[in-house]
């Protein structure tokens, strides 16, 4: 790879190796990163201090972490975290383990002490590049200060070509003291990393072949397609095919929610309809996604009729948990370019009919919409809370959340219309993203709307970063489904360990007061407790824009997400309520 | 496919970096992999460290175990030796070490 950018600072000059990491991530294109100082990293914050990089302080590094993601997430470019060694270093585990899972591109520096005290037990002495290492896509320890600018070309380099992933630099305090010459590299040139942007012509000619011999076509729409800028493209050749359209979780977005051939959502907690397409289907058409357990359920029962085209630019995908009849490897939004005109000349000479499939499907999508009960004892319903919130905010609002069943009502109940508007945690399930993640989206995306669809459990894990919101002028907007439960499991309790609450109930209706929290932080507090008053609550929220808000919408605690496959079940098990399956014998399939 | 064979001996070209031994062995250890034998030297080159590794082949295809070691940023290339002698891995994925 050519390093195309200008070199604000030539090489050769001489400086510490603080200074040249400073330079590094400034040449390196760098404009905000995230981070909290500590003793071995102590000496790259004295050159941070006249950098045009904007660095914003967090209370704790985890938020730093999750806030690199959620800006990576909106802008697609790397996000930063910078933190220092030992605690600081392991408290960006989770982030560093969250970005690999959910494909973010991220750049983790972190300081290490002294390079003669490294290992032997020292202050703060951690061995972060062993402990990230199984959820690091490439870590490094530098000892040397003249290896810096080159392995920060390197680090941003990996983190952001081929599958995007984590990247951790651990820099020894000594080598950040040490003086040495600045030299950022023309090129970059990896001799074991060379990922496949093309895929190759024989690979489109099959997967055209493929898709002409089915009669039942679904496009499994997976979160590469938002990372490789594939939104364009796939509507494309979607309305070129005019199959049925599924997105996962981490795809939402992707592809319109208003869309006639969108099913919505597979897996655990998908439609009926986007379900039912995969196990009906007599192909999949694979675009970034990747076969995850929450899609599949019972991997032997997944999608039992259908060929597999599985396109993916990390060739470790193929065949993972499902046979590929054919593999496409390369840059998904390259594929379905190539893909288009390809298909167009197959379906040129032998076009299946596709209109009997499309129309039970459609049948499906239009007898079981997603639907919620409204609880009868006029207390606020979740679900209600989230579709307004969605429905006032727009379909330019970028949403967060943390995990849980106010997750799950944010992927179903709001319309997504395009691509990057919707963060979440989606491999890891990592509670507590919900707010970092908003904070760094605000960062990335300024001028938009940004709303944290958060529960009362999620919040006060990493409440703290509404402090860092308040100092830096990031007002994020957070939604509390406040239901004084662990939710999601309180929901598995009741369905799977006869309603024994053991360790879900959070009581936070009674502590802590949310609204005088978040006073407290610098926020706007509000609350919410019945429906009349739901709408004049987001709207007042919608208006406060010069400081974060923060609303407590204290809602029905028993409400549960539907439809739902339980955990190692098939999806042919797919039930609408508790104890009801979709009604097979009146559908058509 | 060479997945009827439980066991296979993969030559890995590495670079002679830290932490690559265990890089390797991490990532056989998470992916419930199995390692028979290891075998780590030196080359001509002294940039590059030469691993032989037998495989156990055991509810993985060997596809798969070798794609997940292509994966690791330090791994240079992988070689299957069948038989006595050395075959360029040839599966059934397409060539993305071009």
């Amino acid at each position: 790879m050519k390093m195309g950018r200008h070199l604000p600072t030539p090489n050769g000059t001489e400086m510490t190796g603080a200074t040249a990491l400073v330079k590094s991530l400034e040449a390196a294109g760098v404009d905000v990163m995230f981070g909290l100082p500590g003793g071995a990293i102590l000496p790259a914050y004295d050159p941070i201090f006249d950098s045009t990089i904007r660095h914003i302080l967090v209370r704790h590094e985890q938020g730093a972490g999750h806030a690199a993601t959620g800006y990576a997430q909106v802008t697609g470019r790397a996000g930063v975290c910078i933190a220092t060694s030992g605690p600081g270093a392991t408290n960006l585990v989770t982030p560093l383990m969250d970005a690999a899972m959910d494909s973010v591109p991220l750049v983790a520096i972190t300081g290490q002490v002294p390079s003669a005290a490294i290992g032997t037990d020292a202050f703060q002495e951690a061995d972060i590049r062993g402990i990230t290492m199984p959820f690091t896509k490439h870590s490094y320890l530098i000892t040397n200060p003249a290896e810096i600018p080159g392995t920060i070309a390197e680090a941003f380099h990996i983190a952001t070509t081929g599958r995007p992933g984590p990247v951790l630099v651990d820099i020894a305090k000594d080598a950040l003291q040490k003086m040495t010459k600045f030299n950022w590299p023309t090129s970059i040139n990896l001799a074991g990393y060379r990922p496949q942007m093309s895929p190759t012509p024989q690979s489109i000619t099959d997967a055209a072949a493929l898709i002409t011999q089915s009669s039942k076509p679904v496009f499994y729409v997976g979160g590469g397609v938002i990372k490789a800028n594939g939104s364009k493209e796939l509507r494309q050749l979607a309305e070129l095919l005019g199959a049925p359209v599924v997105t996962t979780l981490m795809a939402r977005g992707a592809f319109p929610d208003s869309h006639p051939l969108h099913m919505g959502m597979p897996g655990m907690h998908g439609t009926v309809a986007a379900v039912t397409a995969l196990q009906k289907a007599d192909l999949l058409i694979t675009l970034g996604a990747r076969f995850d357990d929450r899609v599949t359920g019972k991997l032997s029962t997944f999608a039992p009729h259908a060929k597999i085209l599985h396109a993916d630019i990390d060739p470790a995908e193929i065949g993972k948990n499902r046979h590929a009849d054919v593999a496409v490897v390369g840059d998904v939004r390259l594929t379905m370019a190539a893909l288009i005109p390809a298909l167009r000349a197959a379906l040129a000479k032998n076009k299946p009919d596709l209109t009997a499939w499309l129309r039970q499907m459609n049948s499906l999508k239009s007898t079981y919409p997603l639907g919620f009960d409204t609880p009868d004892d006029g207390s606020l319903s979740p679900q209600l809370v989230i579709q307004r919130i969605g429905q006032i905010s727009g379909t330019d609002t970028i949403f967060t959340a943390g995990v849980g069943q106010h997750q799950m009502w944010a992927s179903q109940f709001i319309s997504y219309e395009h691509p990057r508007t919707w963060l979440n945690s989606g491999g890891a399930g990592t509670m507590g993203y919900g707010v970092p993640a908003a904070m760094g989206a605000k960062v990335g995306a300024p001028d938009s709307t940004v709303w944290a669809i958060d529960g009362d459990g999620c919040f006060q894990m990493t409440n703290q970063e509404l402090v860092t919101c308040a100092l830096n002028n990031i007002p994020i907007k957070v939604a509390i489904i406040n239901n004084e439960s662990l939710g999601m499991v309180r929901q598995w309790q009741t369905l799977f360990y006869d309603g024994r609450y053991s360790n879900t109930s959070l009581d936070s209706k009674r502590v802590p007061n949310f609204p005088m929290l978040a006073e407290s932080m610098g926020c706007v507090g509000l609350a919410c407790e019945r429906p009349e008053d739901l709408d004049k609550t987001i709207e007042k929220a919608m208006s406060i824009n010069d400081q974060p808000v923060v609303v407590d919408f204290r809602v029905h605690r028993d409400a549960m997400v539907w439809p739902m496959v339980a955990a190692g079940t098939s999806n042919d098990e797919i039930m609408i309520a508790r104890a009801t399956a979709p009604d097979w014998d009146s559908q058509e399939l | 496919m060479k997945t009827s064979r439980r066991q296979h001996t993969l030559e890995v070209l590495v670079e002679n970096e830290p932490g690559v031994l265990a890089r390797v062995a991490g990532l056989f250890s998470r992916r419930a992999f199995n390692i028979e034998t290891l075998n780590v030297g030196p080359t001509e080159d002294s940039t590059i460290s030469k691993m032989v590794i037998g495989v156990g082949v055991e509810g993985h295809s060997l596809e798969q175990v070798i794609a997940q070691l292509d994966k690791l940023i330090n791994v240079i290339s992988i070689k299957e030796i069948v038989s006595g002698k050395i075959e360029e891995v040839n599966d059934t994925q397409p060539d993305y070490q071009n």
